[in-house]
């Protein structure tokens, strides 16, 4: 059940899966934050609040029923100011960019160019964090801010009663909001899957992965990865002496590879970020070749191609900064409350609130 | 002499995600004169999904009509003045 061919499979599948539901209803989250900044439209942060708290609520069932084994989440470290840091520089980028780290992935394989500059900017901010590495990892040290936290369960000293009290909350509003129709919007777009529908399925997704592989999602290590074997075409020397992409950064439980670095060679993150990182691309491109809205060709104004290269080099650094990049963070640490990830999602607040001062400005 | 309909195209495809619904409403509001007099008609042509619900959202709640058509891989939103 653990076999290499196995799990390369399962994160396609995650992949494909994702990036279906989030080309069909523009699960962005680069947008989800922009628009409520730009436009004051919260519609689609409503999904994604709801995504959060069903995540949450279906990890502490898991748990509590002992199929989900991973806790406390041993894959969230205690928090520094590095979390917060990237999360501003990494909710700016997303912004500039038009897309965060999934959303970038679903537009690119949608045929969006503006993204495919965002990609490449990611993959090129992902070689140039291998010479901020060290100086990362000594402010993450020197700030951390707690000594074994590092989740508000720890703090609060009670598993269930964070998700209990934010079920709650959430249910009033979410409760609400029915009432207020506002989970429904129209859509002319074919092919349209509402965003709350989007969201469970999401969490969903989430909960096999939490089951299957022990942790949550994420693409942010699989764009170094992609980063090392480009960046060893061109130059191995470079490559092999960075110790970036040398050091052993992941460990995947339930699971016979326990241990994986960013530089080349296959390892957990060859064997799951990249499968998924693939699968988004491929799905998104096979749910827009069915709708007959794949289209390349409309080259961007220079602007946005500038603006779309710096953010994806800002969400790179961003990312490798905190640790993890929206999706890990967002999707995966949020409902477990960990407490780098809500520093991460403080700072990306702020960040795509800037981003879109910037944006409005200077290019659009 | 009879005065004949003029189309304003505002073609945005492969643009970054915001655009659309800015420069839309920019368009909008540019043309606000001819497109009240009911001769001028906006028509955006975006790839982009998620217009599809602000744009036909905004330019309602403005007081036109609007009229969406799916064409080979992208959508064609028509912004006319209420009959």
């Amino acid at each position: 059940m653990t076999s290499f061919p196995y799990i390369i499979a399962i994160h396609l599948v995650f992949g494909l899966g994702l990036g279906i539901i989030m080309h069909r209803s523009d699960f962005c989250m680069a947008g989800m934050f922009r628009d409520v900044f730009l436009l004051n439209d919260y519609y689609r942060m409503r999904s994604l609040l709801l995504l959060i708290v069903l995540t949450s609520l279906l990890l502490y069932l898991g748990r509590i029923s002992g199929i989900v084994a991973s806790y406390p989440p041993s894959f969230f470290g205690t928090p520094s100011i590095t979390n917060l840091l990237g999360g501003v520089i990494f909710g700016t980028g997303m912004v500039l960019a038009g897309g965060c780290a999934v959303g970038t992935l679903y537009k690119m394989g949608a045929g969006n160019l503006v993204s495919l500059f965002a990609f490449a900017g990611m993959i090129f901010g992902s070689l140039l964090f291998a010479e901020l590495y060290a100086f990362n990892l000594s402010l993450t040290d020197a700030t951390t801010m707690t000594v074994n936290k590092t989740s508000a369960e720890h703090i609060v000293g009670n598993a269930g009663l964070p998700v209990l009290a934010l079920t709650a909350f959430a249910a009033f509003f979410f409760y609400r909001w029915i009432k207020e129709k506002k989970w429904i919007e129209k859509t002319y777009a074919h092919g349209h899957l509402l965003p709350w529908k989007a969201a469970m399925l999401i969490a969903l997704i989430t909960m096999l992965s939490f089951i299957l592989s022990g942790r949550p999602l994420s693409v942010t290590s699989g764009f170094a990865k992609l980063s090392a074997y480009l960046g060893e075409q061109i130059s191995p020397v470079y490559i092999a002496d960075k110790p970036f992409f040398r050091e052993d950064s992941l460990r995947l439980l339930n699971s016979t590879v326990t241990s994986g670095r960013l530089g080349t060679g296959i390892d957990s993150i060859a064997l799951t970020q990249v499968p998924m990182i693939a699968g988004v691309v491929i799905g998104s491109f096979v749910s827009a070749v069915r709708l007959r809205e794949f289209r390349i060709g409309h080259l961007p104004p220079l602007r946005q191609i500038l603006s779309a290269l710096s953010g994806g080099i800002m969400m790179a650094l961003g990312s490798l900064m905190a640790g993890g990049c929206n999706v890990w963070h967002i999707m995966g640490g949020l409902p477990v409350f960990a407490l780098q990830s809500l520093l991460f999602v403080s700072g990306l607040t702020a960040g795509s609130y800037f981003g879109t001062y910037m944006l409005r400005r200077i290019v659009v | 002499m009879e005065k004949s309909f003029e189309n304003v195209v505002l073609d945005i495809r492969g643009q970054i995600c915001p655009a659309c619904l800015l420069i839309t409403l920019r368009e909008i509001n540019n043309n606000m004169a001819r497109l009240r007099s009911g001769w001028t008609r906006l028509i955006v042509k975006t790839d982009h999904r998620d217009a599809t619900r602000t744009i036909p959202s905004a330019a309602t709640a403005m007081g036109y009509d609007i009229n969406i058509v799916k064409k080979e891989g992208f959508y064609e939103i028509t912004i006319e003045h209420k009959k």
